[in-house]
């Protein structure tokens, strides 16, 4: 390889791990709307906020209410928007419903002092100290509209990127066939099909980029992670319809349509796809609280942190990017554009919870069919680069106010010129009260150990 | 002389009224905030009738409420609804023991009426506030009662005998089981969903 190119790859690996320690931080997700209706603490869902644990996955899949909900659990009294009983004169009436008895708000609020050092193009050091007073702040809207349907929105302020409404979802629960089974839901959302890992359900402060924010497109494949927030390998947030559903207490499913992946043009704000990409998901749990919630022949320990489970599925993302024109230019500045006409995604999930331990992981195995078009002769290039994706995070409750999590991540792009890209991310984690916590994390760039970030993150929620 | 014992026996009965308790104890509900408005009641008693009282029993629109939520009334009782709102209402039934009857709408100070002529439960709405609900309990028996919120109930002047009791609640499942009469009688009950 030239020098020249290798420098030049090794300059693009260095800004992709840059990117990737500096990386996105994890959206918020603990929702104290809830705390308030039901008048329960935020430890009957989160084993630290945000990750959930076993009761409170089962309150998210049941459309944000308790397994075999009762009328005396909710203590704020819902505004009736039509009695019960004008069930009985459907449709000569309107079915009743009803809405929060407050307006349903909440409210999340991070403050991070970040410690970072990186690496330039003279093999420099730049370290940095950043106060980032607030790094987030979420205000929350999230509710049950009678029976079967919820909702669920997020408007976030984050340093750096403004305002942006990172969730508006409708859902509609058991609306065909046993309870739990058929459920769907509609708008913007983290899709199930990242359910345990999207970053909305990880107790780390730091997102795993690497699933998540892959970016295939390259004169050769892709090299590292995108600028893009939500990168094109599987979206972390969708504008989808999805349905999803528990069957048998332990099977889980969603199948979801949505928007593609990559850009949208600022110009228009529209999907720029002629078509749509689809993603399905498929889990199996063994032992411990039935997705559900169920609990029939089960003695489980008042710890509500702790089961004995392993939860398992695989999971698949397709779609076609031909509509979508990307331009890249290789290492010595020439223009390409280059088109996905086809990107598949299929990966694992394991999750394993013993005691006070969980283990968790995903194995992510992507195909992007890439139409390289040289700008300047117009010569095509039809390449199918692949690129593995894994990471492998330990989560351990050392006393429910002290938490420990130690995660590793390792990214081999398609390009087969780059560098893969492996990081280290150590988290402690001190609950000072149910809704607020201190956050200490270290993430580090395995293969440079200049590139690395301290953070001391305050995060607390009302 | 049998004769005269005969006569003395008769007469002896019509005077002094059968031995009279009551039923009384606590209904548990499971699955709801409280435990009232849950109807305690005697079932039909076979060979037993008793005629539709004169007097008139009321329910009061006021404040978008209907007042009592829920009304028990022996079979061919006249309800009175009475608008205390300045507002208009309406009351109607979706449920055919009550002919599903619509009462139209009236304004304050007015009343209308309906005379429930069978064994039912009648589920009373508003069209004009679709919140509003309550329940009329028409039973073949004068012997009823609703609970308080603590669950805890009281039927006077049940006379000695067994009986099928009977529970009904707007939001739990019915229940029933034979009760034997003999003065003061606890009987307690768990409804549920």
């Amino acid at each position: 390889m030239p020098t020249t190119i290798r420098l030049a790859c090794r300059l693009a690996i260095s800004a992709a791990a840059l990117l990737a320690v500096l990386g996105s931080f994890s959206p918020a997700s603990a929702v104290p709307v809830f705390a308030r209706k039901y008048q329960t603490s935020c430890q009957t869902c989160h084993i630290v906020f945000p990750k959930l644990n076993a009761f409170g996955e089962a309150f998210r899949l049941n459309g944000y209410r308790m397994p075999a909900e009762t009328e005396e659990q909710v203590k704020e009294t819902p505004t009736s928007l039509g009695a019960e009983a004008y069930k009985k004169t459907w449709p000569s009436m309107v079915y009743p419903s009803s809405i929060p008895g407050h307006v349903p708000i909440a409210i999340n609020i991070k403050m991070a002092d970040v410690y970072s050092s990186s690496v330039d193009g003279a093999d420099r050091s730049i370290t940095r100290n950043d106060f980032q007073f607030p790094q987030e702040v979420n205000l929350f809207t999230a509710g049950t509209l009678g029976e079967k349907f919820g909702f669920l929105a997020e408007l976030t302020f984050e340093e750096g990127a403004g305002v942006s409404i990172e969730r508006a979802q409708f859902t509609a629960n058991s609306v065909a066939g046993p309870e739990h089974a058929v459920n769907f839901k509609v708008g913007m959302f983290a899709p199930d099909l990242a359910d345990g890992f999207q970053e909305m359900w990880l107790m780390t402060n730091n997102g795993i980029d690497t699933m998540f924010a892959y970016d295939p497109i390259g004169v050769r494949g892709g090299t590292g992670v995108a600028e893009e927030p939500n990168g094109i390998s599987i979206p972390a947030s969708v504008k989808a319809i999805e349905f999803y559903g528990v069957a048998k207490h332990r099977f889980f499913y969603t199948v979801g349509i949505t928007s593609g992946l990559g850009p949208v043009p600022a110009t228009s704000g529209n999907d720029p796809h002629s078509g749509k990409d689809w993603y399905a998901r498929f889990d199996y749990k063994f032992g411990g609280m039935g997705l559900d919630g169920d609990t029939t022949g089960k003695n489980l320990p008042p710890e509500n942190w702790r089961e004995n489970s392993v939860r398992v599925g695989v999971l698949g993302y397709q779609g076609t990017g031909n509509d979508v024109a990307f331009d890249v230019t290789d290492e010595l500045g020439a223009p390409f554009g280059v088109a996905d006409r086809r990107y598949d995604r299929v990966g694992l999930y394991v999750s394993w919870f013993w005691r006070d331990l969980n283990v968790f992981g995903a194995y992510l195995h992507g195909t992007d069919a890439l139409t390289v078009t040289d700008q300047t002769t117009l010569a095509q290039n039809k390449i199918e680069p692949a690129y593995d994706s894994w990471f492998v995070q330990a989560d351990y409750v050392i006393r429910p106010p002290f938490q420990v999590s130690l995660r590793y991540e390792d990214l081999n792009p398609g390009d087969p010129t780059a560098q893969s890209i492996r990081l280290g991310n150590a988290n402690f984690s001190y609950l000072m009260r149910a809704n607020i916590k201190l956050m200490l994390e270290y993430q580090l760039d395995l293969q440079e150990s200049k590139n690395y970030n301290l953070a001391a993150v305050l995060r607390f929620a009302f | 002389m049998m004769r005269r014992l005969l006569f003395s026996s008769l007469a002896l009965a019509l005077v002094t009224p059968a031995a009279a308790g009551d039923i009384h104890g606590k209904v548990v509900c499971k699955g709801t905030r409280d435990c009232a408005d849950a109807v305690v009641y005697v079932d039909a008693i076979p060979g037993k009738s008793f005629p539709a009282p004169q007097a008139h029993e009321k329910i009061n629109q006021q404040n978008l409420v209907f007042e009592p939520h829920v009304l028990p009334v022996l079979i061919g009782t006249t309800v009175d609804f009475l608008n205390s709102d300045t507002v208009q209402h309406n009351v109607f039934s979706p449920d055919a023991c009550a002919e599903k009857f619509n009462l139209g709408t009236w304004p304050k100070g007015q009343i209308r009426s309906y005379t429930f002529k069978k064994d039912c439960v009648a589920t009373l709405l508003c069209k004009v506030h679709a919140e509003m609900e309550a329940f009329v309990v028409a039973v073949p028996t004068p012997y009823f009662a609703v609970t308080k919120a603590d669950g805890s109930y009281r039927i006077a002047d049940v006379p000695d005998g067994a009986y099928t009791v009977k529970v009904w609640h707007p939001k739990l499942k019915a229940t029933s089981k034979p009760v034997t009469v003999a003065g003061a009688t606890d009987t307690a009950f768990e409804i549920a969903r």
